[in-house]
């Protein structure tokens, strides 16, 4: 009995513990979606309003996908390569994303660019921050900052720096030698960060929430349409788009097990 | 091509790596520097090639002052203990890097590229990936790559300390043949004594963040300055205050003068030279290197009681 256990023990707890908690309510979703035919689920996507939502989020994340990835990169540079005062508090701050509610990033952007915020006076100037694409944006690189950095950071204390300074002796200059030696050895690192990147940004709910004033057909993402639907006792349409997202998840996922293995036999 | 180092200090917190070090490599020498961990040499190695900057003194390259000149303006070749191979490109492709950074044409890469290979006995490998490569071939790529782009002075930072003795002896002689061919100016740094002297025509032994002293293997084995520099190079015994050198420590069968009696602990055979372990009447253990005929005329063994005495001793202040 209690070799049983020691064997299969802590692989039952797992199993049993992401069946409950995570697989359950993904199949039910499936389920609810298509129970009555793909017909409906189509309809449900296809509404200007839903389609509008699945554009936003593209849009949202194709900005701050890119900019995060470079903030990543020259974050993790700064933090593994140079010596500088106040670096154990940049990489602290680097988490705080993740340690912070994204409600509070929310409120925060609110109270920053608000009528009465330091930024409120780019209202009167008519830029529009809050309640359109830019605070959007905003929010979801806020909460989507730490990803890039922290996958790199590791790798680059990995590789150490010799290769660079050989790089440096033959000749190539910081740029060439980043192009050349630094980014190829940490390659994989920044496709995986990247594609954690882009999974958060897609599935962002609660800054976004809090900034974009939710305007039917203009600033709402595909996350808060899911929850409108809801609201609007469309549960149909609600799952439908719930399984796109999570379908995107899957794919991201896979497209991590996919990369994994190879990241360790380059290495 | 020469290099002249001036007062160079580095500090690292409270280490002191390099405490006012001055040295001059003269052009197409091979010099060794040579000390025991922490003692400086690979930091005074990296200074000269421009990867660390010193807190004072001043580095001349060719009659050059390279103190403040970046390390891709030095026209130095660096090789590294661990090689620091460029993983992810072909090994034509490191031996390449530094030609094509400075976009040369294709066909007189190639063509140098060939000749690199092949000086460094590499032809058949050019497409492999460092991977597949053993310790010692990683280690001829990264000579390769860094002559490939022909400089004035080549640095090794301890280049065989990562394999295994064999592989080592080979490229030692290898280098030394290598050096003869390109006559690059060339230091190597090694905390392998018998490296240094076997490699270099010129070495200076540091120790503590200073060099003791400079000079050809020869000097230095037969005219130490320091107690530091004879019981580095080469092997010693201590007799009293006094150093010795174990082949200079003479065994008779019988009392004679100064002599001291002892007892043989141990006869060791080590093929041509036999190791003899003595301790002296006043409990002293020294230590004597014979050939296997003179300890063969002597018929020495274990236990046996024994004169001692040197035939060329040192003290030092």
């Amino acid at each position: 009995m209690t070799r049983f256990l020691r064997r299969f023990g802590l692989r039952g707890i797992a199993f049993t513990y992401l069946g409950v908690i995570l697989l359950g309510p993904l199949a039910l979703v499936f389920y609810r979606t298509f129970e009555n035919g793909v017909g409906d689920a189509w309809d449900a996507l296809s509404t200007p309003e839903t389609v509008n939502a699945f554009k936003l989020t593209l849009i949202i994340t194709a900005i701050a996908v890119p900019l995060n990835t470079i903030f990543g990169i020259a974050c993790a540079l700064a933090i593994v390569r140079r010596r500088f005062p106040g670096k154990g508090l940049v990489n602290a701050f680097v988490d705080l994303p993740l340690a912070l509610s994204p409600v509070v990033v929310g409120l925060a952007l609110f109270l920053l660019y608000g009528r009465d915020g330091w930024f409120g006076w780019l209202g009167d100037h008519g830029i529009q921050i809050l309640f359109s694409l830019p605070a959007m944006v905003i929010a979801t690189i806020f909460v989507s900052l730490p990803f890039v950095a922290r996958e790199v950071v590791p790798t680059l204390r990995e590789i150490g720096d010799e290769q660079e300074q050989a790089a440096r002796t033959l000749g190539a200059s910081s740029w060439q030698t980043f192009w050349r030696i630094t980014l190829p050895a940490i390659r994989w690192a920044v496709i995986y960060g990247v594609i954690l990147t882009t999974a958060r940004c897609l599935g962002e709910y609660g800054a976004v929430a809090v900034v974009s004033g939710r305007l039917q057909g203009e600033t709402e993402t595909a996350t808060l349409r899911v929850e409108e639907r809801y609201e609007s006792f469309d549960l149909a349409g609600a799952y439908a788009i719930s399984i796109v997202l999570a379908l995107v998840a899957v794919l991201v996922l896979v497209a991590m097990t996919v990369i994994r293995p190879k990241e360790e036999a380059v290495q | 091509m020469s290099i002249v180092a001036t007062g160079i200090s580095k500090r690292f917190g409270d280490f002191v790596a390099l405490d006012n070090v001055s040295l001059e490599v003269p052009t197409g020498s091979l010099t060794a520097l040579l000390g025991p961990s922490g003692s400086g040499k690979s930091t005074l190695l990296r200074v000269i090639a421009g990867l660390e900057a010193p807190d004072t003194g001043e580095i001349v390259i060719s009659g050059e002052d390279a103190t403040e000149l970046a390390p891709q303006k030095r026209g130095v070749g660096f090789v590294f203990q661990h090689y620091a191979a460029f993983k992810h490109m072909t090994v034509r492709n490191n031996v390449a890097f530094g030609l094509t950074i400075r976009k040369r044409p294709k066909a007189e890469i190639r063509e140098r590229v060939d000749q690199l290979l092949e000086l460094v006995q590499l032809q058949q490998f050019g497409h492999r990936y460092p991977a597949q490569l053993s310790g010692g071939q990683r280690q001829r790529m990264a000579l390769a790559r860094a002559l490939a782009v022909e400089p004035e002075v080549l640095l090794l930072d301890e280049p065989f300390g990562a394999l295994d003795a064999r592989v080592r002896a080979e490229l030692r002689e290898w280098l030394r043949r290598l050096h003869e061919e390109v006559h690059v100016t060339t230091v190597f740094v090694t905390h392998d004594q018998e490296e240094a002297m076997e490699v270099a025509d010129q070495i200076a032994v540091m120790n503590h963040g200073v060099i003791e002293q400079v000079g050809g293997p020869r000097e230095l084995y037969e005219d130490p300055q320091s107690e530091f520099v004879m019981s580095f190079v080469g092997p010693t015994t201590r007799v009293g205050e006094t150093w010795v050198r174990p082949h200079d420590l003479e065994i008779l069968l019988a009392p004679a003068g100064d002599a001291a009696e002892a007892m043989i602990e141990r006869v060791v055979h080590l093929g041509f030279e036999v190791r003899v372990e003595l301790v002296r009447a006043d409990r002293e253990k020294v230590w004597a290197q014979l050939t296997r005929d003179q300890c063969e005329e002597l018929e020495l063994a274990d236990g046996q009681i024994v004169y001692v005495r040197a035939i060329q001793e040192r003290v030092f202040a």
